[in-house]
């Protein structure tokens, strides 16, 4: 279970000069700060698929970024199964499971040494995580890549290899920033297979992504965030009833219907 | 820490193009072109030792007997010049590579004579012989024009020596052969070792903050339960091991090929300085390098995290190089000694210490001054290192 409320978060604008116009003529850039966040609440019970959707900043990755504890919030509480995130980061990365769009792999080890690596950084005995990598190849169907340094990975190898090490800790949550993007359909498959395969273990997920296609593949729960706030957080039914007959449609308006 | 410590010295190993810096180029690279360099330099002097140059004598008929005695050399080639020619022009012109000018009063009788001055035209802006080629020939002349002198006046040998040099100061150095050498060449040594400490550290850096960054896996590691500082501090030990590998691995090389080629030329030399210097020490000149390698480190990372990718990095740690030979060179200068207040101005304390321990001179109270500064910086540039660590600002620029 995954509990967000009234999140906020706000950068400092060093040069204000540099901002794209489109930038400056966003509600939330209010005099020397950028309120990429504003106000975004949601909840997740476990077993569930939530899926976050929004239009290109809205402010989607600052949000998981602050679930991740890689940021810290303004102001609104993130909790995990009782535990509260942003009072005891450390604690909560134990339980979570992070992905980011653009991660990356170390090239110069190994698709395995990767994946210890976080591992050992979660603290896990060898055997745990020798038994883990084991376990995680076999369903991802990493065995012909797995002991050959990432640096010549395809985008597919990489990021079963980005999925294998962000749940290598058994995490109580995984966190997923647009996890098929950039994906060939087959890589994409094994990434929403992945995700289903969590789903029935009860682990909670929660994933952005722009394809309205996986939302209906998978989610249970639906958030729409735009311009930093929560304009949508129902059931996927609720969400598909928005406007019957077209998911997208459902978007367009939960969009400009305003909070 | 140490986890991430391994990992990263792991990945360090695996790097060719790293390791190439690290090691190749000291132990390889720069020993085969200092040979060059110096294979070169003597090739040139042979050059214009064996050279055989044209010249041109103005006034021939003064010094018949000196102008023969150039003609017989099998080292110069008489050519022509006009009477009443520009000699100036006449060289300018690269007809000769000298002319000699005799003046009407040569002679071989100094005391009836006077003072004889011969005129060198020549183009002495590049490398040439010819000065030491002609004193050869003229001392000659004027030692026996001297004798004759001497002969004619009946002065005896003691007698001669005082016309000759009438006061002598004679030198009476009470700094041993180790302390000679060590002002000499105890300055440069800590601005090699600095240098290359600073080298060696600054590409591991690039690649443990800027690198992470630019391949996307910083967030990654800052999200696993690991303590900020743990992680930094992995990170930091990492890149300080680095830069004191480097700057010792270059510093044998240079050590083991300087007694290779020492063997050829002055053996005993190298050896004799080598052994003055008693373990202890190289111990406390390595001891003392672990503040400053610390210092470089915290320095190096701070900048490298703030970097946004490894182009960035660079353009960071480029200037540093110029920030460190400042100090570097104060302790150079003369009159800068390792007393009062220069014992706490880092880097450049620590220059001059390795400068005093390889004369033999060192005063080791003010250690405590050179640790205590020393320790101090470094360890306010790790504390600053992971207090960077923790801004926002810096991580996700």
């Amino acid at each position: 279970m995954i509990e967000i409320s009234k999140l906020a978060k706000k950068f400092t604008v060093e040069n204000p000069k540099k901002l794209s116009e489109q930038e400056k003529k966003d509600p939330r850039l209010k005099g020397k700060f950028f309120h990429s966040v504003q106000d975004v609440s949601f909840y997740c019970e476990s077993g569930e698929v939530l899926g976050l959707l929004g239009p290109n900043g809205a402010g989607k990755t600052t949000t998981l970024r602050m679930l991740s504890t890689a940021l810290t919030p303004d102001s609104g509480e993130i909790v995990i199964n009782g535990t509260n995130v942003v009072k005891k980061p450390v604690v909560a990365r134990q339980m979570i499971g992070f992905l980011s769009g653009s991660t990356g792999l170390y090239g110069r080890l190994t698709g395995r040494e990767n994946i210890a690596y976080f591992g050992q950084l979660h603290g896990m005995s060898a055997d745990k995580i020798e038994h883990k990598i084991e376990e995680l190849a076999d369903i991802l169907d990493m065995r012909t890549f797995l002991d050959r340094r990432c640096e010549n990975f395809s985008t597919g190898m990489k990021q079963k290899t980005a999925i294998a090490r962000a749940v290598v800790h058994e995490p109580k949550v995984v966190i997923l920033d647009e996890p098929t993007t950039g994906l060939d359909i087959m890589a994409a498959q094994t990434v929403l297979d992945f995700i289903r395969r969590l789903k029935d273990q009860g682990v909670p997920v929660i994933f952005s992504t722009h394809h309205l296609d996986e939302v209906a593949e998978l989610c249970d729960r639906v958030t729409v965030i735009h311009h930093g706030r929560t304009h949508f957080a129902d059931s996927f039914e609720q969400f598909k009833a928005q406007v019957p007959g077209s998911l997208h449609q459902s978007f367009m308006h939960v969009i400009n219907q305003g909070v | 820490m140490w986890t991430v410590m391994l990992k990263e010295i792991k990945e360090l190993l695996r790097d060719r193009k790293t390791l190439f810096f690290m090691v190749a180029l000291p132990i390889l690279v720069f020993p085969l072109i200092i040979g060059l360099v110096m294979f070169m330099a003597g090739k040139a002097v042979d050059k214009a030792e064996n050279k055989v140059l044209d010249y041109a004598v103005v006034g021939a008929q003064y010094a018949p007997a000196l102008v023969e005695e150039l003609a017989a050399s099998e080292l110069f080639n008489q050519v022509a010049i006009d009477d009443g020619a520009d000699v100036t022009a006449f060289v300018k012109s690269e007809q000769a590579d000298f002319v000699l000018v005799i003046p009407e009063n040569f002679s071989d009788d100094a005391l009836a004579s006077g003072q004889i001055e011969l005129s060198l035209y020549l183009n002495d802006a590049g490398l040439n012989m010819v000065h030491r080629r002609l004193d050869k020939i003229v001392d000659t002349f004027a030692d026996a024009s001297q004798q004759k002198a001497f002969a004619t006046l009946g002065l005896d040998e003691s007698q001669q020596a005082a016309l000759v040099e009438p006061i002598v100061i004679t030198k009476v150095n009470v700094a041993d052969k180790r302390e000679n050498w060590g002002e000499k060449i105890g300055g440069m040594f800590p601005y090699l070792i600095f240098m290359l400490c600073l080298q060696g550290a600054m590409i591991p850096a690039t690649d443990l903050g800027a690198g992470e960054k630019e391949r996307g896996t910083l967030e990654t590691l800052l999200i696993s339960p690991i303590e900020r500082h743990k992680l930094v501090l992995g990170k930091f030990f990492t890149i300080a091991l680095a830069g004191a590998t480097s700057a010792l691995i270059t510093v044998s090389s240079i050590a083991i090929w300087g007694l290779v080629l020492g063997q050829s030329m002055a053996l005993e030399v190298v050896s004799e300085f080598m052994s003055a210097i008693n373990p202890i020490d190289f111990v406390l000149m390595f001891l003392m390098l672990v503040p400053i390698v610390a210092i470089f480190s915290a320095v190096l990372l701070s900048l490298s995290i703030y970097a946004r990718s490894f182009k960035e990095a660079q353009g960071y740690m480029t200037p540093l190089v110029f920030v460190v030979i400042v100090p570097v060179v104060l302790a150079m200068l003369p009159g800068v000694e390792l007393k009062g207040g220069w014992a706490w101005v880092p880097l450049t304390n620590v220059a001059l210490a390795i400068k005093e321990l390889i004369k033999g001179t060192m005063d080791y109270f003010q250690l405590f001054a050179i640790f205590s500064s020393t320790a101090v910086i470094a360890g306010a540039l790790l504390y600053f290192c992971v207090f960077w660590f923790n801004k926002e600002k810096v991580l996700f620029r």
